[in-house]
Order: structure tokens, then sequence, then C-alpha cells
């Protein structure tokens, strides 16, 4: 008989690749912190920029939310993780400036230097 | 700036590595310059990264390459093989993954989360807490399953006892004890809680935990359940926190899916149910008893103890309560191991603790830093110091029941002895750094009022003892302080201290009993003088406009009493018997023509 631990080892495989089928292997994985202070500061619309331009077609990208990273002066928060790179992460983002960093960076592969943490 | 095409992190802990860190980053800093990359690398000192039997520790990054054991001839063919070549060497790599430090791929790049170690918080700004399989896909729920296996609660608890991990309530009873005497009770019936009611003004560590992380603190909890024989566990979370409750409700209902909860876990024969009770909001309901009378549904008040509620907690039963960061712990310890564990931290104080940074810091935020660190490298590496280049004054730790702790403490190493010994707590874990700006009478007098409006008032001495004080220290930073003051306050403070029931009241008075240690001359100052030095008691402040004053009229304009007169480009006076002392003048003036005096 399988033992816990077998049956958590399988969990874990079943959930690595439904995270897989979800676009993790996408370029960039991009984060918007959703805890509740990020979200008093803008973060629920920051997410929808996100989400709105990959519902009009924005490809190659794997969208999450996180919790609370502790930055609390610098939020909200987005990271932009690639692999075999240096991960990306800018503060105190808002709406105009989320479709910047689809522009600039997720389209052309910009980093956006002034708005680094 | 150097570009990010390559992060060095060197480890500059201080049990490993701080004698020959020099060295190390000067052969690593020669050899970048020797191979022209010094525009392109930057090198990152970091806190202790919890490898200390393989320091010294380099890590490149991307690819989070860990080399363990370097000399300075080894940083140097590092650089040429690894960073120039892009052939990583092979024979210097650690393969130990800890659970903490994938964070480290992430953010390990700068001061803020380069000198944290995150245990606690490992997955916190990392996964998707609304997301099960984010949480399984790194090895969540494991150390269930492995404790489910091939561990006998006497293991688990034992392995909890070899951690030497302490309570991060604030009280830092040593866990392992706890639940050993929990599960040595006999009882039908026995329950396991956790304290998510976290009431410190300044605090949130325990909500960002449970909303970035919520799988973590229930894994912790199941584990305790198995240990001590619970067959049933209750988080008591505050009302006020809906998307922590939400985020927990969410990750009940999926451990309940997946069979991690409920009968017959994962197939064993351990059974095991969580339900989550809320709280209305009372500081005093954190305290172990007032929470157990308030789940039972009465008014929370504490009681004497003993008995503990190890012995008879709810409903009379054996009771085991943890922490929420407590909690959190737990599945690391099983993991990693609890000899791992015990090598983080100091001699009687292991592991890491979680701190709400607040104040006049530059960076706010949640931080987690191994104990032992020290109060200095939190508020000047990690905090990035004081904004406006304003003096450090003084740091409170533990919220409204710690002390206020002056500059000559800020290399205290945070731990619980240490902190008691400088005359403060660790508390929950709020820490709020004060610049010059801050009167300590009126800090004092801020954290006196939080507690005395919390007090139960089911005992005398917290419930009159707090009130009196309050009355005396409103009296002073009003300008009628009297002689003999600052002592009725250290009697009254003394009196509560001994005399109180429980936590709340025993430890009301640290923040008047640590200022008039700290900073008796402010007092003195208050009373006999009538001078705040801070320039923030208001009764004792007037505001004057000096010949900077170039007649603008911002300043009139702004004055709700109309106390300023003046024609244009005049200068402005202002009429000191109007003045109600508001300050907006001193805000407006964009000549510094106002001045506090």
């Amino acid at each position: 008989m399988a033992t816990p631990l077998d049956i958590v080892k399988k969990k874990r495989a079943q959930a690595v690749s439904k995270i897989i089928s979800k676009g993790y292997l996408s370029t960039k994985r991009v984060y918007v912190g959703m805890a509740t202070c990020e979200i008093a500061a803008g973060s629920k619309e920051v997410m929808a920029v996100f989400k709105d331009a990959m519902a009009k077609g924005l490809t190659d990208v794997y969208l999450s939310q996180k919790g609370c990273a502790g930055r609390c002066n610098l939020e909200p928060t987005v990271e932009i993780v690639e692999e075999g790179k240096i991960p990306v992460k800018y503060g105190k983002v808002d709406e105009k400036k989320a479709r910047e960093i689809i522009e600039r960076h997720i389209k052309n592969g910009e980093i956006i230097e002034e708005w680094l943490i | 700036m150097p570009t990010n095409e390559y992060v060095i992190t060197l480890c500059d802990g201080p049990s490993c590595l701080h004698r020959v860190s020099r060295e190390v980053r000067d052969a690593v800093e020669e050899s970048l310059e020797k191979h022209g990359k010094s525009d392109s690398v930057r090198i990152h000192l970091s806190g202790c990264l919890g490898m200390c039997s393989k320091g010294p520790i380099m890590i490149v990054n991307p690819g989070y390459t860990i080399y363990g054991k370097i000399t300075p001839e080894d940083a140097v063919n590092i650089v040429e093989q690894h960073i120039v070549n892009g052939q990583p060497v092979a024979d210097k790599v650690v393969n130990e993954d800890h659970l903490y430090n994938r964070f480290f791929r992430i953010f390990g790049d700068n001061d803020f989360f380069g000198k944290q170690m995150r245990i606690t918080l490992r997955n916190c700004g990392i996964i998707d807490p609304e997301n099960i399989d984010d949480y399984l896909s790194l090895r969540g729920y494991e150390a269930l399953a492995k404790v489910l296996t091939d561990m006998s609660p006497q293991d688990v608890i034992d392995e909890v006892k070899k951690a030497g991990v302490r309570g991060r309530g604030g009280g830092g009873f040593p866990t392992g004890m706890k639940w050993d005497f929990t599960a040595r009770e006999q009882s039908d019936q026995k329950y396991v809680i956790c304290n998510a009611d976290e009431g410190d003004p300044g605090a949130f560590m325990d909500r960002s935990a449970i909303e970035g992380d919520p799988h973590t603190v229930l894994e912790g909890m199941i584990i305790g359940g198995y240990a001590i024989g619970a067959s049933k566990g209750i988080v008591y979370i505050r009302a006020e926190y809906p998307l922590a409750i939400k985020r927990l409700e969410k990750a009940i209902a999926d451990a309940k899916e997946h069979g991690f909860l409920g009968e017959n876990i994962l197939g064993s024969d351990f059974s095991y149910d969580l339900e989550i009770r809320l709280g209305a909001g009372a500081f005093v309901c954190g305290e172990e008893t007032a929470l157990i009378h308030s789940i039972e549904g009465s008014r929370g008040m504490p009681r004497p103890r003993p008995p503990y509620p190890s012995q008879s907690g709810l409903f009379g039963k054996p009771t085991l309560i943890n922490n929420v960061e407590t909690w959190a712990n737990v599945p690391v310890i099983i993991l990693d191991t609890g000899e791992w564990f015990s090598s983080i931290g100091t001699e009687k104080s292991k592991g890491t603790k979680v701190f709400a940074l607040a104040g006049n810091v530059n960076n706010t935020g949640l931080v987690e830093v191994p104990m032992g660190t020290t109060l200095r490298e939190i508020v000047y590496d990690i905090g990035g110091g004081l904004p406006e280049g304003k003096k450090f004054k003084a740091i409170q730790t533990g919220g409204p029941s710690g002390g206020c702790l002056p500059a000559e403490y800020l290399d205290t190493p945070i731990d619980y002895e240490h902190l008691a010994k400088a005359g403060s707590i660790m508390g929950s874990g709020g820490m709020i750094v004060m610049d010059e700006d801050s009167c300590m009478v009126d800090v004092a007098k801020f954290f006196l009022q939080f507690t005395q409006d919390e007090s139960c008032g089911k005992c005398t001495p917290c419930r009159e003892g707090t009130k009196r004080m309050l009355e005396i220290l409103t009296r002073i930073t009003e300008g009628k302080g009297q002689e003999g003051d600052i002592e009725k306050l250290e009697r009254l403070g003394n009196m509560a201290r001994k005399a109180s029931l429980c936590g709340l009241g025993q430890s009301a008075p640290n923040p008047v009993l640590s200022t008039i240690k700290n900073f008796r001359v402010e007092y003195e100052e208050h009373i006999n003088e009538s001078k705040c030095r801070a320039g923030s008691c208001k009764s004792m402040l007037s505001f004057v406009i000096t010949d900077a004053c170039v007649g603008c009229g911002a300043c009139r304009r702004v004055c709700p009493v109309d106390a300023i007169t003046g024609g244009r480009k005049e200068k402005h006076v202002i009429d000191q018997e109007t003045c109600i002392k508001c300050g907006q003048c001193f805000e407006v003036c964009k000549f510094q023509a106002v001045e506090k005096a």
C-alpha cells in the first residue's frame, strides 16, 4: 500500500504538471503582490492591466499573484522572472506603469531601470 | 552602477565568514576588474545563509549556484570559470537545498532581503497563496506525510525539542516542552489552537504570513495535532483580517479535498479537522486563557494560571496553543531536521524571528532575520537607515508591551535574553524606529493609552494602575507635570507589573518604565522647565516667524484661527494668544521662516 509520503510525492508531481500546463514555462513569469496592504495600495488595478493584456493576446507570459514580500513602502510590487536572468522587481507600480512594463519590458525586453527596487 | 548580468552573493554572517570575507571580497573584486566585468556583475553581502558548516559561501545568480568552503583562490577561479567562461566550477558546488532559501533566488540580491533569512516566510511573496498546487510543488505537506509515514508522535516532539524553537508569540516558552506537556495528559479529547489574534499597533506579521502562505500554518497545526493526539484544531483569528480569513478558508477546503484533513489523513489512522473562529479584535484575547474564553463563547478575560491550557484548556480539555509563526516553523523543522534548525540563531534562542519594521526608517516592511542579528543591522542594513538624515533616537521592540531602547543598545543581538537584559522584550515582533523628533513622554503615553483602552478590567492593578499612569502622563505632556510624578509613575508601574493577572497588565508599564530609565531627562525637562525637546508636545510649543519670511501669505491663508497678520511682501507675525498650535503654518511655509520654539 502507498505510504502517505508516496501519496504526497505523487500529488506534487501532479501539481507541478498542472502549473506547467498553465504556462509556467513561458518565457516571462509575472507576479503581482496581492496581500491586504498591496491591494490597498492599488495592486488589484495593476493585476487587471496584466489580465486584460493577456486576454487581448499577450502571449508567453505566466501571470500569478503572490502574498506579502515585505516591501511596505514600495507597494504595489511586480516581479518579472525569466529563466537564466536576474529577477526584476518593480516598486510603486500603478496602471500606467503596468502598461508601460508590458510594452517596454515584456514585449521589448527592456528593463526600466528607474522603477527598479 | 553595475548592470545585472550576474549577482555574486557573499555570505557575511557572523558565525562563519566575518573574518575572511574581506579577503574573498577583495579577490572577487580584483578578478572582476581584471576581466573587465566590474560593470556587469554586482557583488552583494548577505547575512547568515544557514549553511554555516559549508561556509564561507558564495552564490552566483542567475542559475543560483552555491559554492561552499571557498578560499580567495577559489573565488578567483569561480570568477574566471563561471562568470567569464560560463562554466560552473563543479567540485566546489554545494548541493544542499534547504527549504528556506528559494526566496534568495528571487529576492536575495539586495540589502533588504540579503541580510534576511526567511524560514517562517519562506514561501511568502513567492507562491500564489490561493493555489494549493503552488504549495505542493515546493514540498508542501511533505513534512506531514513524513510524520505519518515514519515518525511516532514522540519522534515529532523530540524533533521539535531538538530544534530548540521557542514560542514566537512573545513569551518565548520552549515549544517542544509545551508539546510534551500536552501530549502527556490523558484525555478523550484534546485541542490544538493557532493564536492568530494579532493586536499590537504596527504589527502585521501574522496577517502577512497567513495571507502569503496559509498552508504552512495548517500543515504545522496538523503535525502538532498528531504529536499530542488531538483530533481538532482551531485557528483563532480576528475578524479585521478578511483577506487572511478568506485565504485560510480556501486553504482548509483545498486541504480537505486533498485528504490532508478529515478522516484517516493520507490513508493513515490519524483523523483531524480544523476550523476557524473569529475574534472581535480585542488585544487581551491574544493572551491564551482569554483566547480560550473567547472561543468558548464567554467574554475574553484571562484567568490565573496554573492550571495551564496544556492541562486544562478549551472546554477543560488539554489544549496546545501556539502562535502563527511558531506553527509555520514546524514543517521546516521536520523536513530540514531539528538539528539544522538549532544551528541558526544564538545559544538560547534558535531559528529566526519575523519583525514588522515601521516608523522613521527608509525601508518599512516585514523582515525575518536569524536570532542574534543586531538592532543596528535591522535599522541600517535592512531598514536602510532613517529618512531625511535624521538622527536615531530610540527603537521600540515588542509592541505596546515592549520597551524603548536608545542608541547605545543598537548593537544588542536580538534574542529573548539580550532584549530582556536591555529592558525590552521580543514580544510578537513589532519594531518601531523613532527619530529625534519623537518625544519619549508622548510615545510612552501613546502606548499606555492603547493598553489602557484594551485592558479587560478584570484585575485592579491593570484597570486602575494604567488609568492613573495615563492621567499623570497626560498631565506631563500638557505642561502640568508635578514634582514627584516620575517616582509615582515608577511606583505604579512596578505595582502593575507585579500584581496584574495576565501579560497585558504585567507588560503595560514597560514603555513608561523603559523611557523613564533611558530618557529620564526628558521627563524632567517636561515637568521642571515645561520644555519638550522634540517639539511634539503642543502645549509647550510656540510657533514664531523669523526674518526669512518673504510675506507670501501662505501661512496666513492656511491658519484656521486667523492668528497670523501681515501685508504682502511684509514679514508676518503670529499672535500667540490666538494661536492653537496646529502647526499648519510650519507645514505650509516654503521658506523655512516658521520655527518651532
